[in-house]
């Protein structure tokens, strides 16, 4: 589920902060915290630009791009850099298709093939998927308080109902005052940690609290990080639905 | 009369004895001959199949990419590989180069993935390495700087594919992003070696190169030597010839590289083994047939004992015999072996059908290695043991009292 978190993230999911109500939710349940938050999440649509930037044993590199989405379920994202200029990866609900310009199909990732990483980075477009909440995949349940980076947030221990979840367990901080996520811990089955993803940087679009710099961390690649910066962002502007269909695509 | 003519004339008196006992030698000459040849085939094969298809003599590699090897570090490779090719040609003892990129991909064809191991590769170097024109199976061989590749027969029945049809792949390139393309499925290849014919696809090292966004880059360049003798000599030549090429490179002799040369080293072992084996089997095979046929004429030597023979007249006469008929026995052995294997070592011995699934770098067909060396070793060991195998059993005879000779059923 924590593809949930990540993909409203990563694609913007522009957590926007609902104004920020002072509730002292310190006796919030776990179930609670979570509505608040992905209250936040739910955008009419979206345009943004942004930059991967991947760090590994190879050294830094950087993958810009641009992307739409519309609701929660549709996103088209374009790579502008020019080594991977025109290739685009489209979401539609829980499938994902990739385009490249030399290529003459577009591409339906599915199955291991999910797993894979997109460009290299801690992301994968596994991550990407899923448009159900929080609550339909995890068992939540609140364990306190703790101090990210100076913010007070909530902790949180999700456990997978089903193994449907990409990542069977989750720990999550959520901040307590702007309800966004501001750290997160994924886990597999035996417990052990495989991604961490903490978010630096948040700002107010139209009255909405935003983040946009996330850090991943794929425990699984040694000395692998990846740094997504989201550095122009419109919401709730208009948005064209026929740019999300297989055959637009292509175009 | 003299002791040969007694001999002969007793190998000729009982001709169904004296056969039964030449043809063990025979088969134990003909089994020794055949394994060892068989044994030698099978590791000059795998020598060649390690230097043609895997690592060359030497292999030149970006200092770095081995260490990485697993990640597929593209970014890792031969700048500008022409200049490094040419530098190496340069030297005496180079007979052959080929560059590569190797890369893996997933496969898309009708709504399914596939997974695949790439070799971009140019076709004119890679003659003498792999030999494609021998091994094409069905149409031609991708044209330079075309989005056209060849698959192992193995990848095109797994996915369904011939000839015209058209496939898109996907793979890291030299950024450690991904690249797409589309691809014509021009020829179809099997190689002999039956764990090539799997998951490898090959492409024009350009069309490779565009794929990837390597420009003038490679992962690896392969050289052939003319003497293999002079293999770490080469190597030191190459390293000093590289050594201005601005790049950090490794040159390393194909005895160095990952588990093959170990591999070999122990299948040689392995080979030794089995072959001693069948060697211990066949003398026994020997002995045994030798000591029965003085065992069981123990009344004739009684016979002979009792009418003035002496005791090392007996002896010398078994031993005279089976002498006689191991030598004409061993000679049969080998010849027939060597009459069998010669055809063999240019036509082949055809196992395609016993080697289906088998992930061994070994030929379906294999072309057994005849050693004049050990198969006229062959021949003075069968006539040896079986000679002396004589002894034994004719001093004990001698001994005996020819009355109690005589008694023995």
């Amino acid at each position: 589920m924590n593809k949930y978190v990540i993909r409203n993230v990563l694609l913007l999911l522009f957590l926007p902060l609902i104004p920020v109500q002072h509730v002292f939710a310190r006796n919030l349940t776990g179930e609670e915290i979570i509505k608040k938050m992905e209250a936040n999440q739910v955008q009419k649509s979206a345009r943004l630009e942004g930059v991967f930037i991947i760090t590994d044993k190879f050294g830094e590199r950087k993958k810009t791009f641009k992307l739409v989405s519309l609701g929660t379920d549709r996103t088209l994202l374009e790579f502008t850099n020019p080594e991977e200029a025109g290739q685009k990866i489209l979401r539609a609900g829980d499938e994902i298709y990739l385009y490249f310009p030399e290529a003459e199909d577009v591409i339906h990732l599915k199955g291991s093939a999910l797993r894979d990483s997109v460009l290299g980075s801690d992301f994968s477009y596994e991550d990407l998927t899923g448009e159900k909440g929080l609550l339909d995949i995890y068992d939540v349940e609140a364990e306190g308080m703790e101090t990210v980076n100076g913010r007070e947030c909530y902790t949180l221990k999700l456990t997978a109902k089903n193994r449907k979840a990409v990542y069977p367990g989750e720990k999550l901080w959520v901040d307590s005052e702007l309800f966004v996520l501001r750290k997160a811990y994924y886990y597999a089955l035996s417990g052990r940690l495989i991604k961490e993803m903490e978010i630096r940087k948040v700002i107010k679009v139209k009255g909405k609290n935003i983040p946009v710099w996330f850090v991943m961390e794929d425990r699984m690649k040694k000395d692998s990080r990846t740094t997504f910066i989201i550095n122009n962002i419109q919401i709730d502007v208009p948005v064209d639905p026929g740019i999300f269909s297989l055959e637009e695509l292509s175009w | 009369m003299k002791l040969y003519r007694i001999a002969l004339r007793n190998i000729k008196r009982n001709k169904r004895r004296s056969i039964l006992s030449g043809t063990a030698i025979v088969i134990a000459a003909f089994t020794i001959v055949f394994m060892f040849s068989l044994e030698g085939g099978m590791m000059q094969d795998m020598r060649n199949n390690i230097f043609h298809y895997i690592t060359g003599n030497i292999r030149i590699r970006n200092s770095a990419y081995t260490e990485y090897e697993s990640l597929n570090p593209l970014n890792l490779r031969i700048k500008n590989y022409r200049s490094v090719i040419e530098k190496c040609r340069a030297y005496s003892n180079v007979l052959a180069v080929s560059p590569r990129i190797r890369f893996y991909t997933s496969i898309y064809r009708n709504d399914k993935d596939y997974r695949g191991i790439g070799l971009g590769l140019d076709f004119n170097l890679e003659k003498d390495f792999q030999n494609f024109g021998e091994n094409l199976v069905k149409g031609r061989l991708p044209a330079p700087g075309k989005r056209e590749i060849i698959l192992s027969s193995g990848l095109a029945k797994e996915m369904g594919v011939g000839t015209g049809d058209k496939i898109t792949m996907l793979s890291r390139n030299m950024y450690m992003g991904m690249s797409g393309m589309t691809f014509k499925i021009t020829g179809i290849v099997r190689f002999k070696v039956e764990s090539f014919n799997k998951s490898f696809f090959y492409m024009p090292i350009d069309t490779a190169q565009r794929f990837l966004k390597m420009d003038n880059s490679a992962t690896e360049i392969l050289l052939l030597l003319k003497d293999v003798s002079r293999l770490k000599e080469t190597v030191s030549g190459i390293k000093k010839l590289l050594a201005d090429s601005g790049q950090p490179l490794e040159v390393v002799p194909w005895t160095s590289i990952g588990t093959w040369y170990s591999i070999i080293r122990m299948a040689d072992v392995m080979y030794q083994i089995i072959a001693l084996i069948f060697f211990i089997l066949g003398s026994t095979v020997i002995i045994n047939t030798t000591m029965m046929v003085i065992y069981e004429r123990m009344r004739e030597i009684g016979t002979m004992s009792a009418m003035g023979m002496t005791g090392s007249e007996i002896v010398g006469l078994f031993f005279l015999e089976s002498f006689f008929i191991s030598l004409i026995s061993a000679l049969t052995g080998v010849i027939l072996g060597v009459g069998i294997i010669l055809p063999l070592t240019v036509t082949g011995l055809d196992l395609s059908a016993y080697m289906q699934g088998i992930n061994f770098d070994i030929s379906t067909v294999l072309h057994p290695q005849l050693d004049m060396r050990s198969t006229v070793l062959v021949f003075f060991y069968a006539v040896a043991v079986s000679s002396f195998a004589s002894f034994i059993p004719s001093r004990r005879a001698a001994r005996i009292e020819p009355v109690e000779a005589l008694r023995a059923l």
